[in-house]
């Protein structure tokens, strides 16, 4: 197992961003993914890292194809939902910053390496309806035991 | 090499999201692209030498690249070879902590002062890895290239924002050759050169216009007299789009 996927849970909702570096939007799927796994859902949510998925690395394969994912991409090409179901995963909800962004056109983000505020509200705004599907997803899988 | 409209060196920046030193890669690449070099760098996402197109995946054959990672396991410098084409140069964050006896970096949206640090160092590393890869040396001391005359002659100012190739990648042109779609990376590119160095289909090209498009493209043995005339017919169409007689 990598050194980087020691911690993945099996029971964890998956969280995946988009690495988008070079627009503002894959820095607030970046930060909207740390919301949720550090602030929202610490228990029930755990990142894995595109760049594992890229090169199909056993433990991130494995942590996508026994849990929901939960996709973040930061425009369209959908790179983060494209790797989760290249590695076999099973996408419960993928967001796209953009339309997240016309439902919130108040929070106009700005900033690539630091998010202005704008960016950071829209950020947590799309943390706290991902929250409600890991919520869901929790739920369901409590249900059926 | 195909002269693209600017010579630049690729930044991919692994952005490991779950480590601290992902950030470092992450923010240092930024640093690069929109402080420190920003007229003579690009970036692209990594995974998009798999989700994006034969663009994206030409990235590391068209610029000369610097794979920048968090940690051993080297993500990017590993994808990058193994989806567009070998790094010129390769960091890795944890290597430049442990050298410059750093303490660990830690946050992984805020840095610790010791991730701020291992930002400024890696940001400065890569920095002197595009200086020589250009081949143009920094005067630290007026923070200036030291050719500065020819390079403001030669390039407008550009806007201090991360130069992103998502999405648009390198140039491709789908063309049929013998009844198949081919998509053909950087053919755009080599049709503008050709006829920049004044080669009309009638005078020469024809050699030089196959050559240029085997670097960037796989030619299956036995094909190559079918290339060169599906090429030379793209060519001989692209020259009367420009008004330029065959």
């Amino acid at each position: 197992m990598s050194e980087n996927m020691r911690r993945i849970d099996m029971q964890k909702v998956v969280i995946v961003p988009c690495s988008g570096i070079g627009k503002t939007y894959g820095s607030v799927s970046r930060e909207a993914a740390y919301d949720l796994i550090e602030d929202l859902r610490p228990d029930t949510t755990q990142l894995v890292p595109l760049s594992l998925l890229v090169l199909g690395d056993e433990a991130a394969r494995k942590a996508v194809e026994s849990t929901p994912a939960i996709t973040i991409d930061g425009c369209k090409l959908a790179c983060a939902t494209k790797m989760v179901q290249e590695n076999g995963g099973n996408v419960a909800q993928d967001y796209a910053v953009l339309d997240v962004y016309r439902r919130y056109r108040q929070f106009k983000p700005q900033g690539i390496a630091t998010l202005n505020e704008g960016g950071e509200m829209l950020a947590h705004a799309l943390a706290e309806e991902a929250a409600q599907v890991v919520d869901r997803l929790i739920e369901g899988e409590d249900e059926n035991g | 090499m195909v002269d693209l409209p600017k010579k630049k060196v690729g930044i991919v920046a692994c952005s490991g999201e779950e480590l601290a030193e992902g950030t470092v890669t992450r923010l240092a690449a930024l640093k690069v692209l929109e402080q420190q070099r920003p007229n003579q760098t690009v970036t692209i996402c990594l995974p998009l030498f798999m989700a994006g197109g034969e663009g994206d995946r030409a990235f590391a054959r068209f610029y000369p690249t610097i794979a920048v990672d968090g940690c051993d396991q080297r993500c990017a410098a590993r994808a990058t070879e193994l989806y567009s084409g070998k790094p010129a140069a390769s960091l890795v964050v944890s290597d430049l902590v442990t050298e410059n006896r750093l303490e660990k970096a830690q946050g992984l949206r805020q840095l610790n002062k010791a991730g701020q640090q291992a930002v400024d160092i890696t940001a400065e590393r890569i920095a002197e890895r595009v200086d020589e890869l250009l081949g143009k040396p920094w005067d630290r001391r007026t923070g200036e290239f030291i050719d500065r005359e020819r390079e403001t002659e030669a390039e407008p100012e550009e806007a201090k924002q991360a130069t992103c190739s998502c999405g648009s990648g390198i140039p491709v042109q789908e063309i049929q050759i013998d009844g198949q779609a081919v998509t053909i990376v950087a053919l755009p590119l080599i049709f503008a050169k050709l006829l920049a160095d004044g080669k009309t289909p009638s005078n020469g090209a024809e050699r030089e216009l196959l050559e240029l498009v085997k670097i960037y493209n796989p030619i299956p043995n036995g094909t190559e007299e079918i290339y060169a005339v599906a090429l030379l017919r793209e060519y001989q169409a692209y020259c009367q789009q420009q008004g330029v007689s065959a």
